[in-house]
Parts: C-alpha cells; structure tokens; sequence
C-alpha cells in the first residue's frame, strides 16, 4: 500500500474522515457486543437495554459513511487502492451495521432471560464464545486499521473455532430443553444468543476478506471455513425425539 | 520492462486474450537528438482491442504512439531505434513506403484539424491520393462509409459541400476520424483526440471508438484516466520514458502492481 500523499489534499481529508467514521462504529460494535455479552452473564438488564439504545449511533454513523463514499466516488473517482478502499469501507460499515444489531438483538433477549434461572455450563460456553466473536471483531478491525492482510486471513481462519463453538452449544440447549420443558423458553433464547455471535463472526470473516480485497487487490482464494453444521442435524432430533415423533 | 506487463489471472478479458497480435513493438527506443525519450520499450498490441496509453506529460506515450505509424520519421533530430512489426512484417524496412504505411495506419490528432475544404473533400482526400476509387461513384461510396463509420453522415450528409470547418469542434473531430478511415486503415491511432471537446461530444468520440473497434485497432493516448478506463481494453502506464505497466485495463485500475502506476492513477504523482 502507498502512503504519499495525493497532489489534491482534499481528498486525503476525505478519506481519512472515512477511516475515522469506520474506526469510531467498530469501537461502538466493540462495546455493544461486550456490554451485550456481560450484561447476559452478570443478568442485568439496566446494560443490555444500554446496548439496545446505543446501536441507533452506530446506525447512524453508517449513514454517513455511505453517503460520504458516494460523494467520494462520484466527485474524486477514485482509482486502484483508493477506489478498494471505498468499496471496503462501504462494505465493512454495512457489516459493522449487522453486527451491531445482533449484539442490540442478544441484549433483547436478556431482559427476557433474566425471568429464568441460569442455565446452568451452558452459560460457560457462551462466555468463552462471545469473547472468542469479540476478539475476532477487535483483530478484523485492527487487520483494516493496518491494512494486514495477514492478519486478516488469521481472522478468516478462526471463524472455524467460533462455528464449532456454536454447533457445541446448538447440541447443548436442545439437551436442556428435552430434559425439561420448562428451560424451552431461556434455551430458545439462548441459542438464538449463541446464533447471533456466530453471526457475528462470520461478519468479522467479511470484514476480514475486505481487508484481504483491499490490500491486495483480489478476494482470498480459498474458501473460507464453514463449520456450522446445524442444518444438518435432523438426524440427531430424531433419535433424541424418538419416543414422541410428530406425524406429518 | 518488468513482470508486471503480463496478463493478470484474475483479469481475463476473454474478447482480448482471443485477439490476434497487430503490432509488435520490440525494445523501442526513440532520441530526441541525445536526450533518449523511450527506454527498450517492448509490447504487443491486439487486433479489434482499444488500447490506451496513459502517463503525466513528457512520459513518452505520444513518442511512442508517434513510432507506430513512422510519424517521427518527419521530426529530424529525431532517431528511432528498435523493432515495430505490423502483422509480423518490419515497419522500418527499407521497402516500406511512410506514405503506404500511414494508410494503413491511420492517426487522429488532438485538436481537430480539417483541411480548408468542404466536408466531402475532407473525407475523400486520402482516397483520391492513394488511388482508392476509380469512380466517382465509387468515391462517394467511401465518402458516405467512412461518415457513416464516424457517426457523422445523419449531421452532414444535406450539406457535404459546406466547408469542413464550418463545423463544431465535435464533429470536426468526427470528420477527422472520417478522414482516417476512409483510407480503410488496419490500425487507427488517437492523440488525445478529445481533449478539446467538451463532454457531450468526447462520449460521442468515446461511443465512436467502441464501434470502430469492431473493424480496427484502435491505439489512444489519453490524459483522462477515466476516458481509458472507459474505452479500452488494454492500458499501458509510460513514466520517464519507460513502459512501466501493460495489462488488462480493469486490471490496471483497480489492482495496479506497479507503485508508479498505482500512484499516478490515484493521483499522487504529476
């Protein structure tokens, strides 16, 4: 990557007022999925409502991202490394949107959890996931800050871990909630939960391959890992529910 | 020349990668009496593909343009050392008549420049020298194609006895392009041919040589990088004399390899 100046200063104030708008909705993303994930495991339901009134801010800084880019691309045309990053940026603000939803979405679902008891390990394995989603989101955004390339396909390559992490909890919940009826309710909640930080990292992946895109100018060539494996696990219902099948 | 003139794998421009090679240029270096304008310049330019040349001023694109159809033979300080092949054959060889040549590649200049005749005369001028058409019938035929080639003839076609210069600075840039293919060139060169027409008239140009492209090679030299990334195929970055960047067009604007490239298309360099 190139950092001399260009001969119009403008335009490097503009895009660096861009890397500031992206590096200020990561640091809200950032927040919101930690207070998300505390405020989950410390039960308080004052932080995630927090978080729930937090992502109209980072909504908003994604308005004006794209809106600075289509100026950008409509008055600068920009070229080679400067048009990568305007299309990465855009991309990476809409990726930062959804991930900041998930997160407004888990603290949702707090408020509601906090009305049952714990869900006994399970909330270990949550913890561990949210922090592995966290540090991914937190190295993607550094991959981008210094346009890392290596750094992001390190952060392509752990969204495996976070994929296996939920199809452990995906088997977790539906044991809770076979074994008793009465944990339906918080498991629901819970596995939509642990659905919203493996989204989340497969948002971070995004990121990352933007970052890939941007560096050197091609999207990464292998196809990234993809481990959830949920929608194939009819198979284990059944056996799990064998004495009281539903007829179609 | 470095690597970075090969075909990219990710850029395959299927149309381009099928075109056969028409000019070959190999280790092209032109003086301007001891002041060496172009560096060993090699490449090879694809039939029915636009290809543009781009670079800050004095970088040699035009020097270089110039060479493919000998019009630096007419400089005199000038010397032209090196290979240029058109289909395989020297262009420098001693049988080579400049004048056939410049037939067969034709060149479209920056600031229109019709001849102080009528619209018709313009057109039929390297006809009647190059002994094209034995009748007059047969002149007004190439007349009306080479006008209609150039998407002028619907605008002048009531009016081929007003003088060429009568008309706007677009069309006269279009009669010039009739002008050039009414010889029936293989290969059509372009010096900055829209500089001086304003944008209304420059896409007219630019719709043109998307079109002339089917039945010629179109060389262009251009100072707007949006005009190349328009209308080529194939560009080529020239910096202080060298050939520094050859490759698929969409290539070279958004994952340039060179860093001269990359910086002067993103504007960092002069």
């Amino acid at each position: 990557m190139i950092d001399r100046k260009h001969i119009h200063a403008a335009f490097d104030e503009e895009l660096e007022h861009i890397h500031t708008l992206i590096m200020t909705m990561g640091g809200l993303v950032e927040q919101a999925i930690q207070k998300s994930s505390t405020a989950l495991r410390i039960r308080d339901t004052e932080l995630s409502e927090q978080v729930v009134e937090n992502d109209s801010a980072i909504d908003k800084i994604e308005e004006s991202v794209n809106v600075e880019a289509v100026n950008m691309l409509s008055r600068r045309q920009p070229q080679a490394q400067d048009l990568r990053t305007i299309v990465a940026v855009m991309k990476i603000s809409s990726n930062l949107e959804r991930m900041g939803d998930y997160a407004k979405n888990m603290a949702k679902r707090t408020s509601v959890i906090v009305q049952s008891p714990p869900l006994g390990p399970s909330n270990g394995s949550l913890k561990q996931m949210s922090k592995t989603v966290k540090q991914l989101t937190k190295d993607a955004l550094d991959s981008f800050i210094r346009r890392d390339a290596t750094k992001a396909a390190n952060v392509i390559q752990r969204d495996e871990d976070v994929d296996q992490m939920y199809n452990a909890l995906f088997r977790e919940f539906l044991t809770h909630m076979m074994e008793d009826q009465r944990s339906i309710t918080p498991a629901m909640h819970y596995l939509f939960i642990a659905k919203n930080l493996e989204r989340i990292g497969d948002h971070a992946t995004s990121i990352a391959e933007q970052v890939i895109f941007l560096v050197t100018g091609s999207l990464p060539e292998q196809v990234r890992p993809k481990d959830d494996q949920t929608p194939y696990q009819d198979q284990r219902l059944e056996v799990f529910t064998s004495n009281d099948k539903c007829k179609p | 020349m470095s690597d970075n003139t090969q075909g990219s794998p990710e850029a395959v421009d299927l149309d381009s990668t099928l075109s056969a090679v028409k000019v070959t240029a190999k280790d092209v270096n032109v003086y301007y009496s001891d002041v060496r304008a172009l560096q060993d310049v090699s490449m090879e330019i694809l039939d029915h593909t636009v290809t543009a040349f781009i670079g800050p001023s004095g970088c040699g694109k035009s020097t270089f343009l110039r060479c493919l159809n000998r019009m630096n033979d007419t400089i005199d300080h000038c010397r032209v050392e090196g290979r240029i092949e058109l289909d395989g054959e020297d262009i420098h060889r001693r049988s080579i008549d400049p004048v056939q040549l410049r037939a067969r590649v034709g060149m479209v200049f920056q600031k229109p420049n019709p001849f102080p005749k009528s619209i018709y005369d313009n057109v039929a001028y390297g006809p009647r020298i190059h002994g094209l058409a034995a009748t007059r019938a047969e002149l007004d035929e190439i007349v009306e194609s080479a006008l209609r080639s150039s998407a002028l003839w619907d605008e002048v076609k009531d009016r081929l006895r007003m003088p060429g210069t009568g008309l706007s600075g677009g069309q006269q840039q279009r009669l010039c392009i009739a002008r050039a293919v009414a010889t029936k060139p293989e290969v059509l060169l372009m010096d900055e041919p829209c500089s001086s027409l304003d944008p209304i008239a420059t896409s007219q140009i630019e719709d043109l040589i998307d079109h002339l492209r089917e039945s010629y090679t179109v060389v262009i030299v251009t100072h707007s990088m949006q005009q190349a990334a328009r209308v080529s195929q194939k560009t080529a970055f020239f910096h202080l004399g060298n050939l520094v960047e050859f490759n698929d067009t969409p290539f070279i604007f958004t994952a340039p390899q060179d860093e001269r490239t990359e910086s002067y298309i993103t504007g960092r360099i002069g």
